[in-house]
């Protein structure tokens, strides 16, 4: 829900309540000022009768025209409680229909006897007179409130807009340009704060990304220096001939650990820089062409350890990547297939248009499969290889929202990648 | 290599352990070497001498690799320049050959591999040479790729003849198997793996020259590799 949406939506909800309740209260009040005046009145009118009656002795009906005007009913029990006022409706036989009064009861004697005198009062005109009050009263609130509805939308368009440009920049920021947001001052002072925190907040970020990715180049820069070294030397040692053969395997022993440490680190470098996302750009790569062209390269390692390879098309599956993380991502594929696979063994491979998978024989899992890719598990401790293969595919296709699974079903382990389903 | 003593090898290198080792490789196959440690020098030296091949490292303490590399160009030297990199960014890679360098090597690389690029790349520039190169009975042209013991035509896989190339590029030098491997296969290669199947490569190599009437120059050092040469 928008902001305007919800400040209109509570508006206009309590508009509505304050709308009806001064709606009801004023026709409230009104009509007990009416009522008040009519029962003026009344006792005014009975004044006059008992006036008349005192004077006269009697009452003469015939000096009022108005039907039902006064009515007397000769009294019993004098001792039954008389209701003062109350509404009444009466027949109107010219209009035929019932019109509301006000009526007056009390008791007064006439000629000696006790009689219930009623005096009416029509209440039509004051009735009318409500209704029109409280409507056109009504009409001008509601116009009152529409105006200031209108004008509230406007208002609060034109002091957001700078809240809403905040954030159009915001969510156009890009880490790779490598510096902050640049907002300008604003006089409403919490978008100024605004502004200038998420300045801050930015710089901070942009700064503190590059001095990462220099940390890692400097890093890769310094390890891989003197790893260069100590590999050119020891190369240059293995050159020498008076070495006894225990000597030579030491030699062999740092020359191998050399090798294998710089190869460590590369790969660690790789997924620091993938986890930064330092691969930034991307291009439609065609995964199936790219698998193709793998398989030539790797030809020569299946026929060396007789593994037969079947490859299956049914589409052509694009994914968007960065080329070198796409080629990082089918080479330990492939490997992981001959690293784990046994001699004479067989690798299938099915590329359909939204999903690549790799399935080889191999002997059953020792680890669980769930921690298959973390980093450093090995199927075999001791072997030669990283442990990383695997660790760096799962993170290349975490960072391009591609999912991985891991199955394994009549002898055959089977790495599915594939893209989400639209929409998800 | 006799002919390797007119040619002129400059290494920019910062780190000086590691100039020293690739220039003493170096001058082991032939090459007069000369080796610089920063930017400055490095300027000063091509502007005064003519190298044909100049090796050059990125980052220096008091500038940046590329920019010798463009100076060189500006001069239109005539050296083959080769970049070496800890920077294993495929940027630095794209832009060194953009830039006009003829080569790119990453760190950590072996000497042999530096030996035998720096070759390759002078063979690839002296055109006006000869096509040839030749090891006693064994004489491998370059350009036909065709590879012969005497007058006989030896034929060869494409790996094989990368190998036996390797090996001319390195004579009396004690390869070690991870070198070689890597110059055949790259590093995306189960060293395993590699091993065996460069040891079946060695052996087919070598039973197809002597089959021809070659002398067996391929000596294996054990739990090392392998040396090319005549003893």
């Amino acid at each position: 829900m928008k902001l305007f949406d919800r400040t209109n939506f509570y508006y206009i909800v309590f508009s509505v309540i304050i709308y009806v309740l001064v709606g009801a209260s004023f026709y409230l009040v009104v009509e007990h000022v009416i009522y008040q005046e009519v029962e003026q009145r009344l006792k005014v009118e009975r004044r006059d009768f008992e006036n008349f009656v005192r004077a006269h002795g009697v009452w003469d009906e015939s000096c009022y025209f108005v039907e039902n005007k006064i009515e007397l009913a000769s009294l019993t029990d004098t001792l039954a409680p008389v209701t003062e006022f109350k509404d009444t409706l009466l027949y109107n036989r010219y209009n035929n229909e019932y019109v509301p009064f006000r009526e007056y009861s009390f008791v007064s004697p006439i000629g000696g006897a006790p009689y219930k005198v009623t005096i009416r009062k029509s209440l039509i005109e004051s009735r009318t007179l409500l209704k029109s009050i409280t409507g056109i009263m009504m009409a001008v609130l509601s116009l009152g409130l529409l105006v200031l509805f209108l004008f509230q939308r406007r208002i609060a368009r034109r002091i957001w807009a700078p809240f809403y440009q905040t954030l159009s920049r915001a969510k156009s920021f890009d880490l790779n340009e490598g510096k902050g947001l640049t907002l300008t001052p604003e006089e409403i002072f919490e978008f100024n704060e605004l502004n200038s925190v998420l300045n801050k907040v930015t710089d901070k970020i942009a700064r503190d990304y590059t001095s990462l990715k220099e940390f890692t180049e400097n890093a890769s820069h310094e390890i891989q220096t003197p790893l260069a070294l100590i590999n050119s030397r020891v190369e240059e040692l293995i050159q020498q001939k008076n070495f006894s053969d225990e000597q030579m395997r030491w030699i062999q022993d740092i020359y191998q650990s050399a090798l294998r440490l710089s190869k460590l680190h590369q790969a660690l470098l790789l997924l620091s820089k993938i986890e930064h996302g330092q691969f930034f750009e991307w291009e439609t790569i065609n995964l199936t062409t790219a698998m193709a062209e793998k398989l030539d390269e790797f030809e020569e390692i299946f026929t060396h350890k007789g593994i037969t390879v079947q490859f299956t098309k049914t589409g052509v599956y694009q994914v968007k990547m960065h080329p070198v993380l796409a080629d990082v991502l089918i080479t330990n594929l492939l490997s992981n297939a001959v690293k784990h696979n046994h001699p004479q063994g067989v690798i299938n491979i099915v590329g359909t248009d939204r999903a690549l998978q790799v399935s080889n024989t191999g002997s059953t899992l020792t680890a669980s499969p769930e921690r298959l890719f973390e980093r450093f598990k090995k199927q075999n401790q001791s072997s030669s290889s990283l442990g990383l293969g695997l660790a760096i595919v799962k993170k290349i296709c975490d960072s391009y929202h591609l999912a991985i699974q891991y199955s394994f079903d009549k002898g055959m382990h089977t790495l599915t990648i594939s893209s989400p389903v639209a929409g998800q | 290599m006799k002919k390797n003593a007119t040619l002129k090898v400059l290494v920019v290198e910062d780190e000086m352990g590691l100039a020293e080792s690739i220039a003493a490789h170096l001058t082991k196959d032939g090459f007069i070497t000369e080796t610089v440690f920063n930017y400055e020098s490095a300027l000063e030296k091509i502007s005064l001498y003519t190298y044909d091949c100049v090796v050059v490292d990125i980052n220096l303490p008091d500038g940046i690799g590329f920019d010798i590399v463009e100076t060189l160009k500006k001069i239109k030297a005539s050296s083959g320049i080769i970049i070496i990199s800890a920077r294993h960014a495929l940027e630095d890679k794209i832009k060194s050959l953009d830039i006009g360098s003829d080569d790119y090597l990453t760190k950590p690389f072996h000497l042999s591999e530096l030996n035998a690029r720096v070759k390759s790349l002078l063979r690839r520039r002296h055109f006006g040479g000869s096509n040839e190169i030749s090891f006693q009975e064994i004489r491998v042209n370059y350009i036909s790729r065709k590879v012969f013991v005497g007058e006989t035509e030896v034929t060869l896989s494409k790996k094989e003849y990368d190998l036996l190339l390797y090996f001319m590029s390195n004579i009396e030098v004690a390869l070690t198997k991870p070198a070689m491997a890597e110059h055949l296969w790259g590093d995306n290669i189960d060293s395993a793996d590699s091993f065996d199947m460069l040891y079946s490569h060695i052996k087919n190599l070598r039973k197809k020259l002597t089959d021809k009437g070659s002398k067996d120059y391929i000596h294996s050092i054990y739990g090392i590799g392998y040396k090319f040469g005549k003893n």
